[in-house]
């Protein structure tokens, strides 16, 4: 084999095994792809938020929240964790001092920015919709937090010392988190905790692709609205009375 | 042309001082990143709103730093002026060491240090920035050694190859670092106009800092430098670079002012508090408009001390330029509900403040003095620098 032939050969050989190795990598490296052979495949879990039945000066859902995920609380908002909060909004126009109590939480993007951000896919979207971290994997470069427009992520700067549930793992520092809809109890069959907690019947949780579910008919028949629908994000939390 | 390079003797007592100054300083910062990888990040000035502080800002500095190699290896390597060959090693040596600085700025920034060299290549997404950055960084870091090398060794043809991928993978570092904000969905970050405004105001900082390093190497062993050298570098190639910058960040601000959506945006940048005074005075007034008359005028344009004090001033506002790409987007919020008000219970909604924490500086200074020693002994056990710089006489 004289050198031309043996640089060809060895060329062809290196494209080859490069093009073998590397189209699967690739292919693996969409977090926006689920997993079509999945058992949650099929399902778009959404939640529907009617803020004309929140009561401004109920906290259930935030308390539930924090004490079935063992959410962060240090009383210091610099780093207190907030999966699911509340903010009032007052329009700039009116003359009068009428405030609106608004619930906030990760909004489930059928298009996550975090997701497309996070360069190790810890942060990446189920094949049900469910927009989870990986807390095994993140390595705290808090770059979702930067891309998510809803500021709806958070990050561990301290230890958490509180631990109410220990069914559910708490998180070590340095890594990012936010709301995952209760993924572990959907898993069993029961609804996000915020859900069960809010007796006031303001908060609808269910499969959105399933046309019977009353998220559905709520989306399909009330006038829902979704935050900034404009970003393309395509959240899937739908307010009612926004 | 050929030039005599050698080492430094490093043997004099303000050389064995600075360089234990910053290895105390590299101590130091490995100390606070070491404090910090224990008890968490809340050591920073850092929180859940503005999750990017002073490591991220620094971070993209030196890689902007690393652009006065580009410079000079594209003059000698592409453009054949041979007059710079003499500074080429120092250039080279210098990218590959802000390189480093970059990506050990990013590092100690993390949460998990500890999984840093690990997940990312594991589980490489190739949508993110900082999945696509960091193989650009030591990519170039790779590319400035086998330079370098070609360099040490004058292997002409390797040179005129290496340099001339330098300069196109330098144009790729430089316009990934200004995509991580770019292309991210926040009103101050995103922007076309960033990643080609980063390039300029790095080329900025980097022909500064070439002049800035070259005059004090030569000054500092006694060697002597032509000054035609030092001016050519400063009048016309930095003051055009600075007007690049300006010009571009004119147009970006002039953009976001006159588009309604995004008109109380601009207005909190250019005037809505500290970042304001930053870019008014740090930036436009003192590292751009100042320096760029200060190049254009013959009379300072052409005298080294002039030229040294612009270099200086607009390395100072690059700096505040690097710090205003970060901060301001983060603590400027989101317009969650156009036209409404939003007032907050429990997180800090509406505008927030950010402060630098003593760990941060720390930990900023360590990064400092780790490459500022290697500096050092890269000038002392490597033949780096050029014993005469001179103007060939045909030019």
């Amino acid at each position: 084999m004289d050198r031309r032939e043996f640089l060809k050969k060895s060329g062809a050989a290196i494209a080859g095994t490069s093009g073998a190795l590397g189209l699967p990598l690739l292919s693996a490296c969409d977090p926006n792809t689920a997993r079509s052979d999945s058992p949650l495949a099929g399902r778009k879990w959404g939640m529907v938020i009617d803020l004309n039945s929140c009561q401004s000066d109920c906290t259930a859902c935030l308390d539930a929240c924090r004490e079935e995920n063992n959410v962060a609380f240090h009383d210091d908002k610099r780093w207190d964790i907030h999966w699911i909060r509340k903010v009032n909004i007052r329009n700039k126009e009116s003359e009068d001092d009428v405030e609106k109590s608004v619930i906030l939480l990760c909004n489930h993007c059928e298009n996550p920015p975090c997701a497309q951000v996070c360069p190790v896919q810890a942060t990446y979207k189920r094949a049900d919709g469910i927009v989870v971290v990986d807390q095994h994997r993140c390595i705290g470069c808090r770059y979702c937090m930067v891309a998510c427009p809803y500021n709806a992520r958070f990050f561990n700067y301290k230890e958490n010392e509180e631990w109410p549930n220990t069914a559910y793992p708490k998180r070590s520092h340095g890594v990012a988190e936010s709301c995952h809809f209760c993924a572990h109890l959907l898993d069993e069959g029961k609804g996000p905790a915020c859900v069960e907690a809010c007796e006031a019947g303001a908060l609808y949780f269910g499969d959105l692709n399933d046309p019977e579910s009353e998220v559905s008919e709520l989306v399909a028949n009330a006038p829902v609205r979704r935050i900034r629908d404009d970003w393309g994000t395509e959240p899937k939390v739908y307010y009612l009375g926004l | 042309m050929q030039v005599e390079f050698s080492k430094i003797e490093g043997r004099s007592t303000p050389f064995w001082l600075a360089a234990a100054a910053l290895a105390a300083l590299g101590i130091a910062g490995i100390y606070a990143t070491y404090l910090m990888s224990v008890h968490g990040l809340y050591l920073t000035g850092m929180t859940n709103r503005v999750p990017w502080g002073l490591q991220i800002s620094m971070a993209i500095f030196y890689i902007g730093l690393s652009a006065g190699s580009l410079v000079v290896s594209g003059l000698y390597g592409i453009f054949g002026q041979v007059q710079y060959k003499p500074f080429a090693r120092i250039a080279a040596y210098l990218a590959m060491l802000f390189l480093i600085a970059g990506l050990l700025s990013i590092l100690t920034d993390q949460g998990r240090i500890d999984r840093v060299f690990v997940k990312p290549f594991t589980y490489l997404n190739i949508t993110s920035m900082f999945s696509i950055n960091p193989s650009l960084y030591s990519g170039h870091v790779l590319i400035c050694i086998i330079y370098l090398w070609a360099l040490f060794r004058e292997k002409g043809t390797l040179t005129k190859i290496a340099s001339f991928t330098v300069c196109l993978w330098a144009i790729g570092t430089h316009t990934g670092t200004g995509a991580i904000f770019a292309f991210v969905p926040r009103e101050l970050y995103n922007s076309s106009l960033l990643p080609p405004s980063f390039v300029a105001a790095a080329l900025s900082s980097g022909a500064a800092l070439m002049i800035l390093v070259k005059v004090a190497v030569f000054r500092g062993t006694g060697r002597p430098l032509d000054e035609k050298l030092v001016i050519w570098l400063g009048r016309p190639l930095l003051a055009v670079f600075l007007v690049c910058t300006l010009y571009l960040l004119l147009i970006e601000n002039a953009h976001r002012f006159y588009l309604a959506e995004s008109r109380e945006a601009g207005m909190f940048f250019l005037f809505g508090g500290l970042h304001s005074l930053m870019f008014w005075f740090g930036l436009i007034i003192f590292g751009c408009v100042i320096p760029a008359i200060l190049l254009f005028v013959r009379r300072t344009g052409t005298s080294v001390p002039w030229v040294v004090f612009s270099s200086a001033l607009v390395v100072v506002g690059v700096l505040f330029e690097r710090f205003l790409i970060v901060i301001p987007g983060l603590i400027h919020p989101p317009e969650l509900f156009p036209g409404w008000e939003v007032s907050g219970t429990v997180l800090w909604e509406g505008v927030v403040d950010y402060s630098i924490s003593f760990y941060e500086v720390l930990q900023a200074l360590g990064v400092v003095g780790i490459i500022g020693f290697a500096f050092l002994m890269g000038l002392k056990f490597l033949p780096l620098a050029p014993t005469e710089a001179k103007v060939l006489a045909a030019r």
